[in-house]
């Protein structure tokens, strides 16, 4: 290093240090000053929102308030307002002079006592002083002495200087008198004064309410309020501290929620509908701050959802205690395990709390995650997924079983204790000691046989339970029976391939693997017989598929030709796979089984095992017990399609018409020799396990496979480390190019390919959702370890659907008593919707207003809306439930003749039977009940007997040509019903809720909009409903509701009456003749001219 | 080379004071060294004129004749020390501004994080870890450190190079604390900051740390490798070994000592010597222990039923 | 880690500006005057030069063997005495009837007043008349029931609400009005069902209906260019560019075939 000179002065010494000292001490105080701003700014971002909130809120409100100025001088000038005006005037004039003579009153008393007032209170002190110490005095003497003071004290006079001037002379009771009187005068006045300013406050009020009714948005004042509101708030931390009250914020029962969140989303909770275009800067896109005023999208949530109960992150996630910035607040930041749900996936804070609820909310359309529940089940992800709730009848059979178990056991130990209690009764000593053991004993078997019906109980829980299993995909014993050896192989390849919409996913099988399987299904299928079935009449056939509902779940034509319900299988290749007459049978009824299947033997029941015991080979519903050792059998097909109680003919026809829907020949598959090779047989049985086939099919020998997929229950809690990213693990961190490279897998993704980082629950989901096996992606794996899951060929809103769900699925961090966890009607509710969604009720039933049925879109009910199956929005207020349980039971309502529809005649579509068991039956009728907050059970209110009298009138108005109620409503003839579009009168007794009738023929647009029942028959006249056409002269002086009498007639009609007024009303006598367009027309009765 | 990587673990905020240590340690040598290195000069220049040694008594470079002899504390020391107290406090002021505290997640008991690192000062002792048994590298070590610290004074008889900066009359000293420190402190601290990935496996600056990585590292013990099987075998070998190592090392750091060192030597009493020798021979093994394990994959040598070497 | 760095630098540029620009100014930008609350209010109506108005006439033809109109069996009550024929194909002479026309595109965001005069819907003979009917969105519809029966009127719109009212013989008329555009909505009478016709809700007053002879007239046009839509509620939708100049009267036909 270069040598410096040295210094003539010893630095040390000499050396000036002012200028370091200066530099520094100017940077301190600039960092001392730094660190003030970011105290109180750069820590606490919120301020500059809180400050841009004023700014935009008062100007939005000025805007606001000066368009609700307009609206209310409208409302104003409506007469009823200026009339409440006037009233409110003259009210108040009238009252105005007497009030003011009282408030001077009142203001001369209040001098005047205020006069007497100061010299009593002095005395009185005085008085009370004394006489304590009279009462606490102990010697006699000096008690008399005192009690004299007291008394010349009280006569003792005093004067007092009135506020007119005057003076006057009071002794002390005279004083207390005086002092007293005026005050019960002042009261008596001010009472007075009340009841004359009340009338006319009211009137006020009356005015006020008026104005508030009558317009759409707030009013002018209620806008000036809000804004005092703003101007008056001063930037402050806005939190929801659920806990607030609770001495211990650990409680166990304390939600222990601290939300911010409103610090800078101050709109969320304003009155007022607050847009991000509302909120931002004049001709500026909104900013920043724009998308945090709005305020709550659904405010009808929150009304449930009490804000200052709930906050904020229980249902939106995020950081909800953080201020210091946006990312930190919303929980975007690696170390917060619980980020803000992203915009695709809000309702996912549904499913935390409401995951027993098939439709979340009472009026939901269209909700992302109602359709991922759907998905969920419909797809079958249950059968490898174990998730709470879903498919649960296996568990809850063998729940059942244990509990039988115990149950004998606990007969046993009771059987034996009284054997011993009655053994020491008889060498009691005394015989009140065994009287005493007797009676115990005694107990012991009344326990008894009451465990024994609840077993029996149990037993027929089970016999349900059996009957409830459903598998989503067929049942893989009977293709022998029912399909094309050929097809097979061609499907496992990829079924998607076969039929786009199909819900087989595509397991990724290769030749090796497919053919293993295929001959594994095909030689350990059933081989029995089916009866051979003579071709029938395919145009029939379609005429029927089409008319009868079988479109409401089940689908035909491809593309944008598709139409029908998506529920079910498209049907429009269908006849390359199935045999004819599998298809009859399915068709007739699809419940059929070929053989019984013993759940406890674990084998299908066949004709030997009936013929051993010497019993006729029969088995359904009713005769369910295995011949072997008497338990509960399997012995329907467990699937969800219903009966269509068609003739087997029609049967026949229907089956004819598919067998022609086909896209090439059956035969045109080439020929798989290998499903006869018996050396692939446990080969296939291995794949067929591995790939868990049996979670979805019912597969002999695999009946009791175990669910091979995770469960999913709380997947969303997972931590992410948890979920293996593989080998993209770094590229989902860095947001790396997008691996999925297969463009329809692509295409899958809701958000599009990634940009940015995605290494997070949302992201694992949707990638795995899109392309399963996208974690094997360059990995070397041998076939039995690579991921299992197939590929179910969603689409991008699907995949958006089921994130949504599984984000959801979280442990609840909310303590029970914030949990959805409902013991009334509501969860009645619950249950019932799990089962409507299972067998497709919606399909063709509208059960929410506004929802749209598979029906309804479908080109032949345009223009004949009154052929669509009901709506059901009011049936547990409609129909009495002993009857609903009867129709569901068999809707055709007739043992003998079932191939009808019990209620509607007239309809083309079907009401299936769906052999619900027990358990479902009963829960439906209480989920219907519930739906309508109908008491349960019901107990129908006592008709009336009319008089001839009003029977007569009743009729009169019944028939009368302007409410021509036979015109559309069935009477059972023929002829006459051709041109019904409404059901039998003669069904409403022991069906129909009077109440409910009444409220019906008043208004039926209200109760089911669109109906061809019109409304406005009845209009209310001076406090009661009367028929709005022309009454019948009987009516004359007839002072009741006429809905009620005409309500009660229908009631007791019978089936002579209403042939008489049918007859008299003149009607179809004439038609007779053109019976060849009638006969048309009947099958599209209603559909306009023909 | 992964850039990315590289700067999130220079950029952590938990690896602040080891980043800015690293330079800092490379300029305060230096400073340290220029200074000794200007010292030794004035100390033979004093040596050889002894009039200059009478007057003057000031062991700093550089000097002139008629500088003040000794120069107050007050203020002349104090108002450095003030300002760097100053300078001291903005930096910390910043530091605190503009960084918050490294918080993490709620622990969790049943998914710990990977790599778990301790405080980045600690670090050192975690990379031990790999190359001692918990009871070696935990509790033994950390308490030789502390105990060797403390015996220094007692040990160090040398009176020259108290309070100015020099190299010739501390050599050994002054060497073997830069050995313990940065060899064996601060490159171990580095180590474990910037070399350990997940599963404290060995990644270069700019590999990956990738959590799927898998290699092939047998470690095996030195009994192993000789074949030898039975525990008491075992042990003894070690044994042997290690003693071994401190009676050859011994002897060799004796020689050398005499040789180089002879002043201090003579000071020194029996106890002393002995007590310098054993820490020294300790510190030395240390480095020896890693290399062993590092290039020739040497688990450990002495193996006891109680504690492992 | 990235967070934090991009807090640090932030607040120090932060800090900076504190220096720089102490107690800077308020915001100039205003924020937005339309609160979504409350509906954009209706332009007034731009006034149309009579001078200079146009006009459009034509006759709709109707191609090949012009179906026989179905019988329509009324049997079924009494009440009804009408002609039995189905009018949903009105052709005679090669002209067809019942076909809406009107101005579909080229208007643009002109605004028109309703017109004050209701429009008559009339129930005679079990028959709707007249059978396709054209209103301005909001103008009233009176509707009338001149039979013995009583009807009720059902429409199924797409874009405006249902309803369906019985009206008993001899009632007060109903006044009804559509608020939205809807072209063909049809409207029926649940108790005879052959009683079907169709409202045409459109905003511009330019529309008019073919007469049995297939011909119709639209007058007052503003000079433009016009979008002209035929459309048959069985035959389907024709449309016809025309463009019009000031005070030009053009011909614009049509030809629908079976």
């Amino acid at each position: 290093m270069p040598e410096k000179p040295i210094p003539e002065n010893d630095p040390v010494v000499s050396k000036s240090l002012a200028p370091h000292y200066l530099i520094s001490m100017v940077i301190l105080m600039a960092t001392f000053f730094w660190a003030m701003w970011d105290e109180d700014f750069g820590q606490r971002p919120w301020k500059a929102f809180q400050h841009e909130w004023k700014d935009r809120y008062s100007t939005f409100l000025k805007n606001a308030r000066s368009q609700s100025g307009d609206a209310q001088k409208e409302v104003e000038s409506s007469p009823d307002y200026q009339k409440l005006k006037q009233d409110y005037e003259a009210a108040s004039q009238n009252a105005t002079p007497r009030i003011k003579e009282i408030n001077e009153k009142l203001h001369d008393l209040s001098a005047q006592i205020l006069a007497v007032q100061t010299v009593f209170t002095d005395r009185r002190a005085y008085v009370n002083a004394l006489t304590y110490s009279i009462e606490t005095e102990t010697s006699a003497s000096s008690k008399q002495s005192k009690l004299k003071d007291l008394a010349s004290y009280k006569q003792e006079k005093t004067s007092v200087t009135m506020p007119d001037g005057k003076k006057q002379d009071f002794d002390f009771d005279h004083l207390e008198e005086t002092y007293n009187d005026l005050k019960n005068e002042r009261t008596q006045l001010s009472a007075e004064l009340g009841d004359l300013i009340k009338p006319v406050n009211e009137k006020k009020q009356l005015m006020d309410s008026y104005l508030s009714d009558h317009m759409v948005n707030l009013t002018p004042s209620q806008l000036t309020n809000l804004q005092n509101g703003v101007d008056a708030w001063t930037p402050k931390i806005r939190q929801i501290n659920v806990n607030e009250h609770t001495a211990d914020l650990v409680r166990e029962d304390s939600a222990n929620i601290v939300d911010r969140c409103e610090s800078c989303h101050m709109g969320i909770r304003e009155p007022v509908k607050l847009t991000a275009a509302s909120m931002s800067a004049k001709g500026k896109k909104p900013d920043e701050y724009a998308r945090a005023f709005t305020s709550h999208p659904e405010p009808d949530l929150l009304k449930i959802h009490d804000p200052d109960k709930f906050g904020c992150a229980p249902c939106h996630q995020g950081n909800g205690r953080a201020t210091t910035s946006v990312a930190k607040a919303h929980g975007n930041y690696e170390h917060w395990l619980w980020p803000l749900f992203s915009p695709g996936n809000y309702e996912s804070g549904c499913q935390i709390c409401h995951s027993a609820d098939m439709v979340v909310v009472s009026n939901d359309i269209g909700w992302t995650l109602t359709e991922g529940k759907d998905l969920f089940r419909q797809r079958g992800c249950m059968g490898c997924h174990r998730y709470e709730g879903y498919d649960k009848e296996p568990e809850d059979l063998l729940s059942i079983a244990q509990q039988i178990k115990q149950l004998d056991q606990e007969k046993r130990d009771n059987f034996k204790q009284a054997g011993d209690l009655m053994k020491q009764a008889d060498k009691a000593e005394n015989n009140d000691e065994a009287n005493r053991l007797n009676d115990r004993a005694v107990a012991l078997k009344v326990t008894n046989s009451k465990l024994d019906l609840r077993i029996v109980q149990l037993d027929r829980s089970t016999k349900s339970l059996l009957q409830d299993t459903k598998k989503v995909g067929p049942n893989l014993k009977d293709i022998r029976l029912k399909l094309n050896k050929n097809w097979i192989p061609v499907w496992l390849k990829k079924p998607s391939d076969f039929r786009a919409t199909t819900k087989m996913p595509n397991f990724r099988l290769n030749d090796d693997q497919i053919k293993a399987i295929s001959a594994f299904l095909w030689q350990s299928a059933l081989l029995d017989p089916l009866p051979k079935r003579n071709p029938g009449n395919a145009a029939h056939g379609k005429e029927l598929f089409e008319s009868r509902g079988c479109l409401a779940c089940h689908s035909i034509g491809e593309g944008d030709q598709l139409q029908g319900g998506t529920f079910a299988a498209n049907l429009t290749r269908v006849g390359e796979k199935d045999n004819y007459d599998y298809l009859v049978r399915w068709v007739h009824n699809a419940r059929e089984r070929t053989r019984p299947y013993c759940p406890l033997e674990k084998k299908d029941i066949g004709p030997e095992d009936y013929k051993k015991k010497g019993l006729p080979y029969v088995f359904d519903l009713d005769h369910s017990k295995c011949p072997n050792d008497g338990h509960e059998l399997q012995v329907q097909n467990m699937t969800v399609m219903p009966s269509l109680r068609l003739s087997s003919e029609d049967a026949q026809d229907v089956a004819s018409y598919l067998v022609t829907l086909k896209k090439q020949q059956p035969s045109s598959y080439p020929d798989a020799p290998f499903m006869d090779d018996p050396n692939l047989k446990a080969e296939g049985k291995k794949w067929v396990r591995h790939f868990g086939c049996a979670g979805c099919h019912e597969i002999s020998g695999l009946e009791d496979e175990g669910r091979i997929g995770t469960e999913l229950t709380t997947e969303g809690s997972k931590p992410i480390e948890r979920l293996d990213f593989a080998l993209l693990t770094e590229v989902a961190a860095r947001g790396g190019s997008e691996p999925i490279t297969d463009p329809d897998d692509r295409s899958r993704l809701p958000e599009g390919p990634a940009q940015k980082p995605w290494y997070d629950q949302k992201g694992f989901f949707e990638h795995k959702l899109a392309e399963p096996n996208i974690w094997d992606k360059g990995k070397e794996k041998i076939e039995t370890e690579k991921l299992r899951m197939p590929n179910l060929h969603l689409s991008r809103e699907q995949v958006r659907a089921l994130t949504t769900f599984l984000l959801g699925s979280q442990e609840n961090p909310l303590p029970p008593n914030y949990q959805y966890r409902p013991l009334d009607y509501r969860r009645d509710v619950q249950e019932g919707w799990w089962i409507v969604k299972k067998y497709n009720c919606m399909g063709c039933h509208q059960l929410i207003p506004g929802q749209k049925t598979s029906l309804m879109a479908m080109a032949r009910y345009q223009d004949a809306q009154e052929q669509l199956p009901p709506k059901l929005l009011t049936e547990g207020s409609r129909v009495d439930p002993e009857w609903l349980l009867r129709f569901l039971k068999n809707p055709a309502l007739n043992d003998k003749d079932n191939n009808r529809n019990g209620v509607r005649s007239y309809l083309q579509v079907r009401m299936p039977t769906f052999s619900f068991s027990e358990n479902e039956l009963g829960k439906l009728v209480r989920f219907f009940q519930a739906l309508s907050r109908q008491p349960f059970p019901y107990i129908p209110e006592e008709v009336p007997v009319l008089t001839t009298k009003e029977t007569e009138m009743a009729r009169s108005l019944f028939s009368s040509t302007a409410a021509p109620c036979l015109k559309c409503h069935a009477t059972g003839d023929p002829a006459h019903d051709r041109f019904a579009t409404a059901p039998n009168f003669l069904q409403a007794r022991g069906r129909l809720k009077p109440d409910w009738m009444e409220r019906w023929i008043i208004d039926p647009q209200a109760i089911a909009p669109g109906t061809s029942m019109p409304s406005g028959l009845f209009k209310r006249q001076n406090g009661h409903w009367v028929f709005s056409g022309p009454t019948p002269a009987s009516f004359q002086g007839y002072d009741k509701d006429q809905t009620k009498l005409l309500v009660d007639y229908i009631l007791q009609l019978t089936p002579e009456e209403q042939r008489r007024v049918s007859a008299a009303m003149g009607r179809s006598s004439a038609s007779t003749g053109s019976s060849p367009t009638g006969a048309k027309s009947s099958g599209n009765a209603g559909r306009g001219a023909p | 080379m992964d850039w990315k990587q590289l700067w999130e673990i220079l950029s952590a905020a938990d690896n602040v004071p080891i980043i800015a240590m690293i330079p800092l340690l490379a300029f305060y040598m230096y400073l340290a060294w220029k200074q000794a290195h200007a010292n030794d000069v004035l100390i033979e220049q004093l040596a050889g004129d002894a009039a200059l040694a009478k007057t003057h008594h000031r062991k700093a470079w550089p000097f002139k004749p008629g500088w003040a002899k000794e120069v107050h504390v007050w203020p002349f020391l104090l108002r450095v020390e003030f300002l760097a107290a100053i300078i001291v406090t903005i930096i910390l002021m910043i530091w605190s501004i503009t960084l918050n505290a490294p918080l993490e997640e709620p622990a969790n008991p049943n998914l710990t994080m990977n790599p778990a690192k301790a405080p980045w000062y600690f670090l050192g002792l975690q990379e031990m870890l790999v190359y001692f048994d918990p009871w070696i590298a935990g509790v033994v070590m950390p308490t030789l450190i502390i105990v060797g610290l403390m015996v220094i004074p007692y040990i160090d008889t040398n009176p020259l190079g108290a309070g100015y900066y020099t190299w010739k009359q501390r050599k050994f000293a002054i060497g073997t604390f830069l050995f313990g420190f940065i060899i064996l402190w601060v490159s171990m601290i580095f180590i474990g900051t910037f070399i350990r990935g997940p599963g404290w496996q060995w990644f270069w600056p700019g590999q990956t740390w990738d959590h799927n990585r898998l290699i092939y590292e047998v470690n095996k013990d030195l009994p192993d490798i000789f074949g030898i099987t039975s525990n008491w075998g075992k042990g003894i070998f070690g044994a042997a070994v290690v003693g071994g190592f401190f009676a050859f090392g011994g002897l060799l750091v004796h020689a050398f000592f005499r040789r180089h060192n002879a002043k201090d030597y003579k000071r020194m009493s029996l106890l002393q010597y002995s007590i310098m020798m054993t820490f020294f021979l300790t510190m030395i093994a240390l480095p020896i222990k890693i290399l062993l394990r590092l290039l020739f994959h040497i688990k450990y040598v002495w193996i006891t039923p109680w504690f492992n070497v | 880690m990235k967070t934090k760095n991009s807090i640090a630098l932030w607040s120090l540029t932060a800090s900076l500006g504190l220096f720089l620009l102490a107690g800077c100014g308020k915001k100039e930008e205003q924020p937005a005057a339309t609160p979504v609350a409350s509906a954009p209010a209706a332009a007034p109506a731009t006034p149309i030069d009579p001078a200079t108005a146009a006009s459009i006439s034509g006759t709709v033809k109707f191609e090949g063997e012009a179906p026989k109109a179905a019988k329509i069996d009324m049997s079924q009550d009494p009440a009804c005495k009408g002609t039995n024929i189905a009018e949903n194909v009105m052709a005679s002479g090669g002209h067809l009837g019942n076909v809406f026309v009107y101005v579909k595109e080229g208007l643009g965001s002109r605004t028109f007043d309703v017109p004050k005069d209701a429009i008559t819907l009339d129930q005679s003979g079990c028959k709707y008349h007249p059978h396709v009917l054209g209103v301005v969105a909001n103008q009233t519809i009176k509707i009338v029931n001149s039979d013995q029966t009583t009807h009720n009127i059902h429409p199924t719109p797409k874009d405006n609400r249902e309803w369906n009212e019985s009206q008993p013989p001899s009632a007060a008329p109903l006044e009804k009005t559509f608020a939205r555009e809807e072209i063909m909505l049809p409207v029926k009478c649940n108790q005879h069902p052959w009683m079907r016709m169709f409202v045409n809700v459109t905003k511009s007053p330019f529309f008019a209906v073919t007469g049995t002879d297939g011909k119709f007239e639209i007058k007052g046009l503003p000079p433009g260019d016009y979008t002209i839509a035929f459309i048959h509620e069985k035959l389907g939708e024709q449309d016809v560019k025309v463009t019009l100049v000031a005070k030009d009267t053009k011909t614009v036909d049509a030809t629908f075939k079976p």
